[in-house]
């Protein structure tokens, strides 16, 4: 919207808006089919709780694909903001009474702040030193959360006072309120990557991830915008750990802050695609079924490692055929046939 | 002719990389509405004479004065959104933007009264790029891609403009077309300072040269009396003879 001048030209070929509407149409069936999931005849708590786990997975890619996918700032450490959301919320809920809808907020603000200290200190540096002071923040959170244990809980991790199923706190029995609050967020967190995408803010990012100087000699603060957009990626990222605490009523600091989780983060706009608003869901649901398909493989079949396995064929693949993600690939697709070339990255 | 106040100080700025004096010991001064050819051969300092002079990098040494304040320490997209605007070399578009948000960009950050979409509009228009308004850079031709450069260069504030070789690599038609959209800018009030190599194209638009060998300024004046410089001629004619780089 604010980045398309109306410059009387035709519409290019490759994007008719008929294509856009159908895109529409498909995502509203998709959220309405979500949202009423509970009634069907077939769903039951194990399905629900499947796609609560994969909605929550997806918000988590949505939050990285932010500054790492549109701002072009790897985050490799992203589980700092991750943990500080899930032990935050917690901690002041267990310690301090504070309702998870008021913790949410200030665990968010907590993970903003410590986004912010990271990015002052590395943005005016390469690229490099901003991936591996997450890597090394990460860590330090993560001894920190084992340290502690008087606060939290340590090796053994943080339990959720559990109430039963009471909504002041955000606490339920049953997954179906997880299934519409994760909607929601992933639903919130989907329009604030369509507004980075063609809002002011978001072509001044995108423009930094293209081409720093560049983006400086069109007078843009590059530091200022990078800095920005961790912050918000890191808030929403914090977000999404609340809801995961919520959700599970506990948390460690190998889940919160290590690595592994780090990379979980990472691979949902990956093999969705980078820097797009799709990208994420996509690839997170992709995970999902992954990681249930081989759980059932492992499990009832007895073979061990069958998930690593599957994540890595997946990953060579989407390295080797679409290393811009699946849509950046479906989008390539479409423009070559259409004899326009791809643009060098990013789209909706 | 009455001389115009200097819109552009550059005084004494040295620049060293690591042991190589890329600048060393230049002055020269630029006024309003002029347009001054910056010449040299290859390696003599030219495009990092542009990136100290818009704050991409700093210089060792020396001062930099824009509009009589001093800028020297001022971050470049400052300078930038101040008016003291410049292409690059090597074409850097946003890949993944569109040609209008190309432009977008820096108009959003530096249209300082108005509407920074009509500006956007009109700097396309005055470079002939409407019809490309919504292809991506990888979609349209080199001219039109340097085209493009120099429109997110103009938009919004612009007093100095700073052309790093935006002729190389088009044909003498689409050149021409570029020179002559380049002088209309001028016509309007616009301050230039073209880097080229092609002479006789220089020689037709600047009012003045200024030339740059080994990161020293050997000659500054009317393009007729430098042509006719031996020291000029003597540093042509000793890069003739170096391999190309
Ligand atoms: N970032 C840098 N690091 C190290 N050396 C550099 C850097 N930038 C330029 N140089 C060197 O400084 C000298 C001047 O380079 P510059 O690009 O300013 O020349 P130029 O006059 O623009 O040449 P050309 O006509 O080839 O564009 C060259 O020897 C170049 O190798
Ligand atoms: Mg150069």
């Amino acid at each position: 919207m604010a980045g398309t001048i109306d410059s009387g030209a035709p519409v290019p070929a490759g994007l008719p808006g008929r294509a856009e509407f159908r895109q529409l149409g498909y995502g509203v069936a998709l959220v309405a089919l979500v949202a009423c999931l509970p009634l069907l005849p077939f769903a039951n708590s194990y399905l629900i709780g499947i796609v609560v786990r994969a909605l929550i997975f997806i918000a988590l890619g949505q939050a990285w694909n932010v500054i790492a996918g549109i701002g072009g700032q790897l985050s490799l450490g992203h589980g700092v903001f991750f943990g500080l959301g899930a032990y935050g919320t917690g901690l002041l809920f267990n310690d301090f009474g504070i309702t998870p809808w008021v913790g949410a907020w200030l665990a968010a603000a907590l993970a903003g702040a410590v986004a912010v200290v990271i990015g002052a200190i590395t943005f005016r540096l390469r690229g490099i030193y901003f991936a591996l002071a997450t890597v090394v923040i990460s860590l330090a959170f993560e001894k920190l959360a084992r340290f502690y244990f008087a606060l939290t809980g340590g090796d053994t991790g943080l339990a959720v006072n559990f109430r039963g199923t009471a909504p002041a706190v955000m606490q339920w029995r049953e997954p179906e309120a997880f299934l519409w609050i994760s909607l929601a967020v992933v639903l919130a967190f989907y329009a604030v990557t369509r507004w980075l995408l063609r809002g002011n803010f978001g072509l001044a990012l995108q423009a930094v991830r293209d081409d720093e100087e560049a983006a400086t000699s069109a007078g843009v603060n590059v530091y200022r915008t990078k800095l920005l957009a961790l912050l918000l990626s890191a808030a929403m990222t914090a977000l999404a750990g609340t809801l995961h605490l919520q959700f599970y009523l506990s948390i460690d600091p190998g889940t919160a802050f290590g690595l592994s989780q780090a990379i979980q983060i990472q691979l949902p706009a990956l093999i969705g695609g980078l820097g797009t608003a799709g990208g994420p869901i996509i690839g997170g649901a992709i995970m999902i079924l992954l990681s249930e398909g081989t759980n059932v493989a492992s499990s009832r079949l007895g073979l061990d490692g069958v998930d690593v396995l599957a994540y890595g064929i997946v990953l060579l693949l989407i390295v080797l055929k679409a290393p811009v993600g699946i849509l950046g690939y479906i989008k390539s697709k479409r423009l070559q046939r259409s004899g326009r070339a791809a643009p060098a990255g990013g789209g909706d | 002719m009455a001389r115009n106040p200097a819109v552009l100080e550059v005084t004494s700025v040295h620049r060293k990389f690591g042991g190589l004096q890329a600048l060393s010991d230049v002055s020269f001064a630029v006024e309003q509405q002029e347009v001054v050819g910056l010449i040299g051969p290859n390696g003599a300092g030219k495009s990092t004479l542009f990136e100290v002079i818009s704050g991409n990098i700093p210089p060792s040494s020396g001062a930099i004065a824009f509009h009589g304040d001093d800028v020297t320490r001022m971050a470049a997209f400052r300078r930038r959104r101040s008016g003291l605007c410049r292409t690059f070399q090597k074409i850097r578009l946003f890949g993944a933007l569109t040609v209008a948000q190309n432009v977008a960009v820096a108009a959003q950050q530096c249209v300082v009264d108005g509407n920074w979409r009509d500006e956007v509009a009109s700097a396309l228009a005055k470079l002939r790029l409407t019809a490309q308004a919504d292809r991506y850079p990888s979609e349209i031709t080199l001219p039109d891609r340097k085209k493009v450069e120099i429109a997110r260069a103009i938009v919004g504030r612009c007093r100095v403009l700073m052309l790093d070789e935006c002729l190389s690599g088009l044909t003498r038609d689409e050149a021409d077309e570029v020179v002559q959209e380049i002088l209309g800018l001028n016509r309007q009030g616009l301050t230039i300072i073209v880097v080229e190599h092609v002479m006789p194209v220089v020689m037709a638009m600047a009012q003045r040269l200024v030339v740059l060998q080994h990161g020293c300024v050997i000659a500054d004046g009317p393009p007729k009396e430098v042509a006719a410089n031996p020291v000029v001629i003597e540093a042509y004619l000793g890069a003739r003879h170096r391999p190309a780089p």
